[in-house]
């Protein structure tokens, strides 16, 4: 079965642990959530997977094939897309354009990138955005434009780092529809990794949490949620506590 | 940045995402009025220039065109790549000397490089032909440079650009059998016609466009914005500099053999540190990321300089002759740069391009 794996991934800074023994699988069709507190190495496995951090131990694979040593250029063009916290649009060039350049990135004529664009922004439902410069579009609108710009190609996985963050709560009900649409429709691989763990809760079907590098508890919903493990990782006691943003998205 | 807009409401269209292919040569379309606009100035310039019948304003109008294809060069790279390059005037070097090679007249070649092989020695051409060779000669050098220079970014790029210049002038200053060292290299043809230097400026204006408008333009101007989100979106950036680099270094190329044409002389120090910054400064005043900008930056400094020149040698205007103290052509071209860069930081036309519609920055 096809998959995007990282297996016994550790890495260091400096002799600083940033992540520790890290095991996860994506697949094809399915949502699966990475969340833990701030500085758990959440982002930095992203990165190990999408070819920017090179794994201090252990490695990636792809169907069974190592990606580790590969460039971010090179993973990109394998199927594995990925968003960045905070957009990191083109700010300079139109919507339309942010989209064409994963286009033409992955081999398509400016002409075929164009209309896989055009396309992509209307199924997005976004197409008026097209011939605005990506630094004049509000916060949310970028995220938007950001998750377009990665489906550009249609990648077999899309690892999403914080999509909703600064959203109001119908506008993340909003992007959870686009989450699961990318996943039900066009057949992707996602990796949703937010700080809102009600998103993450109603979304995903199977949840890693992460804690100072290392997994500290995986499984579905209803396990994290009861989790003492994952509320004292948040809140640094057991007692009386819930996890933040703990409103589902159903 | 400008105030953001209210958010678009997103009505998500389920299922299949289905594209429709758009009519052939769309972006040609949209956006070629901007070289044909740039084009018509320059050939404006031409014809102006024509109806004067002033050999002295002949000879400047020269300059302009060779400027506009300097610079127009130098923006091929630097303006798509955010790379600030201190060397390209290397290859205009390279370019001239190979001109001087192919159409000085092989006795005077005979003595005065020693070190060139004979087949070279015999070779003469027409100063077109030469120049067309020593495009692609400098063309081929900025491939071999740019191989190791493209994989650096930011200051260490232009850094090694600038010992890349470096470099070049050395050689060309020390190797004296064949390049003739500090001593000038005389007999190089002369072209005093405008026309082949205005159809030089308007190919380099196209070829800069079409680079501008083709994948590899536009994923370099991506990578020039935010180069991990580039990466990430498939982007061999060093690739797309490598393309923009051998590009802008032909071209830097083809102005350098037409300069040798235009004054007849060359020396390795007529491509240094004078000329690296007169057309870095029309570049920036201009608009780094604009065609437009760039062409027009010449046009405007070069009018400037001019004027201030003339000034210099004094102007009489009825009874009355008027001159400004000499040097202050440097002082007033100075302060001028200083209050437009202060103005608009990103030159006069930032990254908009000159055209009859609003256009989308392509």
């Amino acid at each position: 079965m096809s998959h995007l794996s990282a297996e016994n991934v550790s890495v260091s800074f400096a002799g600083l642990k940033a992540l520790s023994s890290v095991d996860l699988q994506i697949t094809p069709g399915r949502i699966v959530g990475l969340i833990g507190p701030n500085g758990a190495g959440k982002t930095t496995l992203v990165n190990v997977l999408t070819g920017f951090q090179a794994p201090t131990e252990g490695t990636i694979k792809l169907d069974g094939a190592a990606l580790t040593g590969l460039k971010p250029h090179q993973v990109r063009r394998r199927g594995i897309a990925r968003t960045f916290q905070g957009g990191r649009l083109f700010r300079d060039l139109p919507v339309l354009d942010n989209l064409e350049v994963t286009g033409v990135g992955l081999g398509m004529s400016r002409r075929a990138a164009i209309a896989e664009a055009e396309a992509m922004l209307d199924w997005i439902g976004i197409g008026a955005l097209g011939s605005r410069i990506a630094g004049t579009l509000p916060y949310t609108d970028e995220r938007r434009v950001a998750i377009g710009r990665a489906l550009m190609g249609r990648p077999a996985y899309i690892l999403l780092d914080e999509p909703a963050a600064g959203m109001s709560t119908p506008e993340a009900r909003e992007l959870s529809a686009l989450i699961r649409h990318i996943a039900g429709d066009l057949g992707c691989g996602v990796l949703l990794i937010e700080h809102n763990v009600g998103l993450v809760l109603g979304l995903c079907e199977h949840i890693v949490v992460l804690d100072s590098g290392a997994i500290i508890e995986e499984g579905p919903p209803a396990a994290i949620r009861d989790s003492e493990k994952v509320r004292h990782a948040y809140m640094g006691t057991a007692a009386n506590t819930d996890l933040p943003v703990l409103e589902v998205m159903e | 940045m400008s105030a953001a807009s209210p958010t678009i409401e997103p009505h998500l269209t389920t299922g299949a995402i289905v594209a429709k292919t758009p009519r052939p040569f769309v972006l040609a379309r949209r956006t070629i009025i901007t070289p044909i606009l740039l084009a018509l100035l320059m050939i404006a310039i031409a014809l102006l220039t024509m109806m004067t019948g002033s050999r002295p304003f002949n000879q400047v109008i020269i300059d302009v065109f060779l400027r506009v294809i300097l610079v127009v060069g130098l923006y091929v790279f630097i303006g798509n790549s955010g790379v600030l390059s201190f060397g390209h005037i290397g290859f205009t070097c390279l370019g001239a000397y190979v001109a001087a090679w192919l159409t000085i007249n092989p006795m005077m070649k005979k003595m005065a490089f020693t070190g060139l092989p004979s087949w070279l020695i015999k070779t003469q051409m027409p100063y077109w032909e030469a120049a067309i060779i020593a495009a692609i000669f400098a063309g081929l050098a900025a491939l071999i440079f740019g191989r190791i220079l493209m994989r650096l970014s930011g200051i260490a790029a232009s850094i090694a650009t600038f010992a890349m210049l470096a470099m070049i002038n050395t050689i060309y200053s020390n190797w004296e059998t064949v390049t003739g060292g500090t001593s000038s290299v005389v007999g190089i043809p002369i072209i005093r016609s405008i026309w082949p230097y205005l159809i030089a400026a308007i190919i380099s204006i196209f070829i800069a466009w079409a680079h501008a408008i083709s994948r590899s333009g536009l994923a370099l101007r991506a990578a020039r914005d935010e180069p991990t989100a580039a990466a990430a979106s498939g982007v061999d950036i060093p690739r797309e500099r490598l393309v923009a680099f051998v590009i802008s270094g032909a071209i830097m190329g083809l102005g350098g053999a037409l300069m040798a044409h235009s004054i007849g002389v060359v020396t390795p120090d007529t491509f240094y540190l004078g000329l690296t910054f007169i057309t870095i400064a029309m570049l920036v005043v201009g608009g780094m990321g604009s065609l437009s900008g760039a062409v027009i930056g010449v046009v405007f400094l070069s009018a400037l300089i001019q004027t201030l020149r003339w000034l210099e040698a004094g102007v009489s205007i009825g009874d009355v002759a008027f001159a400004i103290p000499k040097g202050l052509q440097e002082i007033a071209l100075g302060i001028i740069m200083i209050i437009i860069l202060a103005l608009r930081p990103a030159g006069v036309f930032g990254n908009r391009e000159i055209s009859l519609t609003r256009n989308r920055g392509d």
